[in-house]
């Protein structure tokens, strides 16, 4: 392989892993606070890039309750991404009432919970096709002015990737810091680390566990919803099924990247997007299961995942 | 005794004066039976189909009919799925007791619904079953949809057209698709009896969004022709991400992207690709022209080829009927030889089409099989802004 296409396929591997990476940061925050896995984040993720398509008065098709309707003004599309992910951090606390909230003051079983998140997570997707039919969107191109793609490499040898992931990859490193800055150096950060670690405890130490968790899925809400719109604009919005599709790979990368742990996530992603970009030509319809085999040798070497800790068991 | 003799006498007599007041009275509407989705996510096409059927109706009716004797539509909506289609052939047949069904819409309605028809000895025209087997289901079954083997290479040909110095060639194809598979080996096929050179073949899922490995190997070997057989949102993105990474040569989309739904999916990227079609609006000949000046009467623009191929369906049963009514008058008929002699005559003959000339070809176990003189290849021209498109006809 020579070092253009070397480097090509590097690049591929982060700007695919940069979407699996930005895509798992929301999941991770919810279960390394409430050690649940919230399947709602697929759907959450969904509604928020549906929000920013409405906000920029983008018209609805043909099938749904909403076909033709317009919202009467357009927004430009960084405040429509702004309002979009506001809505989904709603519906995020929405869902964490209804859904988590009256499980957890009854002390439920996590898999309950988990349940009831797939649950919601399907009606959530049901409702968004029901209102905004099953055909694909897209944005009106905030980047159409920007050329399609940034070359890496010189004029002779391009190496290309697409400025749309460009973006994404920034956007995910940006998220990634300010995450890390708020668990690690604020009083709300060190709060939700206690919580994490034991919710009565730190409920008895006088923190407020009921608002920090409500805070948690705001945060993990406005980071689906700009996710969501992130990737739509990237692939379209190819559906009320789109964000489901990325449920599992994002489970697989916060898995990988070690349960709970914010920059584990998004190195899961990178290591995922990199292992697929290496898939030979010829089996690359099946670079999914390469992804999930490098998965399963990862917990076989390392269970606790490649950042995380390991959990030593309290006897 | 003779009483019950006298209504034994009274009730022949009877039914005998029925069978005669019906010879007498003017023969009623022959029933053909339609049955397309007309509700459900193909009902865009389904509306196509009922309004091209409709418009054959009208227009044939108008010229007489069968010798003399009109024609009725049943309508009965198949659905987009597979049970409701069933269901819809079944009423067609025993309670609506038609001479024969234009249907179904899909190719994997076409696998249902059709055995039904084929047990109840029924002619069955499909309208826009394009998949590989569908006369195959039964002698009673043909289609005057073109099927994407035939139909597909001719895109390759347009190709050839514009860019004289063309020479390589990359395929890619949903691989997890039947359709699409057996669409691109066609393609691929037809790639190398061109004797063009097919520099790499590539492979996705229909779930796939991000399209950025293939694309690189595709454009490592530098093409002059992209063809892509995948459905409208993962061809349509893949086409999307080809135009993003700087790919400026031609590009065949099969017949997955045979539609309008793909232009929000690659909007301005959508501009140039070229598609293998079976109708042309521009095709000159009386009956198009017929067909057309209704269409564009309703609809104020030219007919969609799901129109004009469900027009050909009617067509095609109303100029077998006057046939068979010729040789022996339908009327004498009882409905099950009807049915039989029906399907023969409609096997046999040659029809001056809105799709041009066809007929069909058959053999042992199989209805008929769409032998289509005229093709067509359309491209798609897209405004800059990328919110609207149209199919132009390139040949």
């Amino acid at each position: 392989m020579n070092r253009t296409l070397l480097l090509q396929q590097v690049l591929n591997g982060l700007a695919i892993g940069s979407v699996y990476a930005i895509f798992a940061l929301g999941y991770t925050l919810i279960f390394s606070v409430l050690r649940i896995i919230n399947f709602t984040h697929g759907a959450i993720f969904t509604i928020g890039a549906y929000a920013t398509y409405a906000l920029t008065g983008s018209p609805f098709g043909i099938n749904g309750l909403l076909a033709g309707a317009t919202l009467p003004f357009g927004l430009p599309f960084v405040l429509a991404l702004l309002g979009g992910s506001l809505i989904a951090a709603i519906c995020g606390v929405i869902v964490e009432r209804l859904a988590f909230r009256p499980l957890r003051l009854l002390g439920a079983d996590p898999l309950l919970t988990l349940v009831s998140s797939l649950g919601v997570a399907v009606a959530l997707v049901n409702v968004t096709q029901y209102l905004f039919g099953a055909e694909p969107y897209a944005f009106p191109d905030p980047l159409e002015r920007w050329p399609a793609a940034v070359n890496f490499g010189s004029a002779s040898q391009p190496v290309l990737v697409r400025t749309v992931q460009v973006v994404i990859f920034g956007v995910s490193m940006v998220m990634l810091v300010l995450l890390t800055y708020l668990m690690n150096a604020t009083r709300t950060g060190k709060a939700l680390r206690a919580v994490a670690e034991d919710m009565t405890t730190s409920s008895l130490l006088g923190i407020d566990t009921d608002r920090l968790v409500l805070l948690t899925f705001v945060i993990s809400g406005f980071l689906g919803g700009v996710t969501g719109t992130l990737i739509g604009l990237s692939v379209g919005l190819a559906g009320p099924y789109f964000g489901i599709a990325f449920g599992l790979k994002g489970l697989a990368v916060i898995v990988l990247g070690g349960l709970g742990d914010i920059p584990g996530a998004v190195v899961g992603g990178l290591v995922i997007g990199l292992a697929e970009a290496f898939v030979p030509a010829q089996y690359i319809a099946y670079r999914e299961a390469v992804a999930f085999a490098l998965l399963f040798i990862v917990l076989l070497v390392r269970p606790q995942g490649l950042l995380g800790r390991a959990q030593v068991q309290k006897v | 005794m003779s009483r019950r003799l006298s209504v034994s006498v009274s009730m022949i007599a009877l039914a005998l004066l029925c069978g005669v007041m019906a010879g007498f009275a003017a023969d009623p509407p022959i029933p053909i039976g339609v049955s397309v989705a007309q509700t459900g996510p193909l009902a865009l096409a389904g509306q196509d189909q009922v309004l091209g059927a409709q418009i054959a109706e009208e227009l044939f009716n108008k010229q007489g009919g069968v010798n003399g004797r009109p024609i009725k539509l049943v309508f009965q909506d198949g659905g987009s799925d597979e049970p409701t289609s069933i269901n819809a052939f079944q009423n067609l047949i025993n309670v609506a007791k038609v001479v024969g069904i234009l249907g179904p819409s899909l190719s994997q309605q076409a696998f249902a619904a059709d055995p039904f028809a084929v047990r109840a000895k029924v002619p069955v025209i499909g309208p826009s079953n394009t998949a590989k087997g569908i006369p195959q289901i039964g002698e009673f079954v043909s289609r005057v949809s073109a099927p994407v083997a035939i139909v597909a290479p001719n895109a390759v040909k347009a190709a050839m057209d514009i860019n004289k110095n063309l020479k390589k060639v990359a395929v890619l194809y949903a691989q997890n698709d039947a359709f699409n598979k057996s669409e691109s080996e066609t393609f691929q096929q037809a790639v190398r009896d061109l004797k063009l050179d097919l520099a790499t073949v590539q492979t996705f899922q229909t779930t796939d969004t991000d399209f950025t490995a293939q694309i690189t190997n595709v454009l490592n070997v530098k093409p002059d022709l992209v063809i892509v057989s995948g459905f409208q949102v993962d061809g349509g993105n893949l086409i999307k991400q080809l135009r993003d990474f700087g790919y400026k040569g031609l590009i065949v989309g099969g017949n997955g992207v045979n539609t309008a739904a793909i232009f929000p999916v690659c909007k301005a990227k959508c501009d140039g690709i070229l598609i293998a079609q079976a109708y042309s609006p521009a095709y000159k000949s009386k009956i198009n022209d017929e067909f057309k000046a209704v269409y564009k009467d309703k609809q104020k623009k030219d007919p969609p080829q799901f129109s004009a191929q469900a027009f050909t369906g009617i067509q095609v049963f109303v100029e077998a009927l006057r046939a068979l009514d010729k040789k022996s008058p339908l009327a004498k008929m009882d409905l099950a030889a009807l049915r039989i002699e029906l399907n023969k005559q409609l096997i046999a003959g040659t029809y001056d089409t809105p799709l041009g000339e066809i007929s069909f070809s058959t053999g042992p176990g199989m209805g008929g099989e769409i032998v289509q003189k005229q093709a067509y290849v359309a491209q798609i021209k897209m405004e800059p802004d990328g919110t609207k498109g149209t199919f132009v006809f390139v040949k």
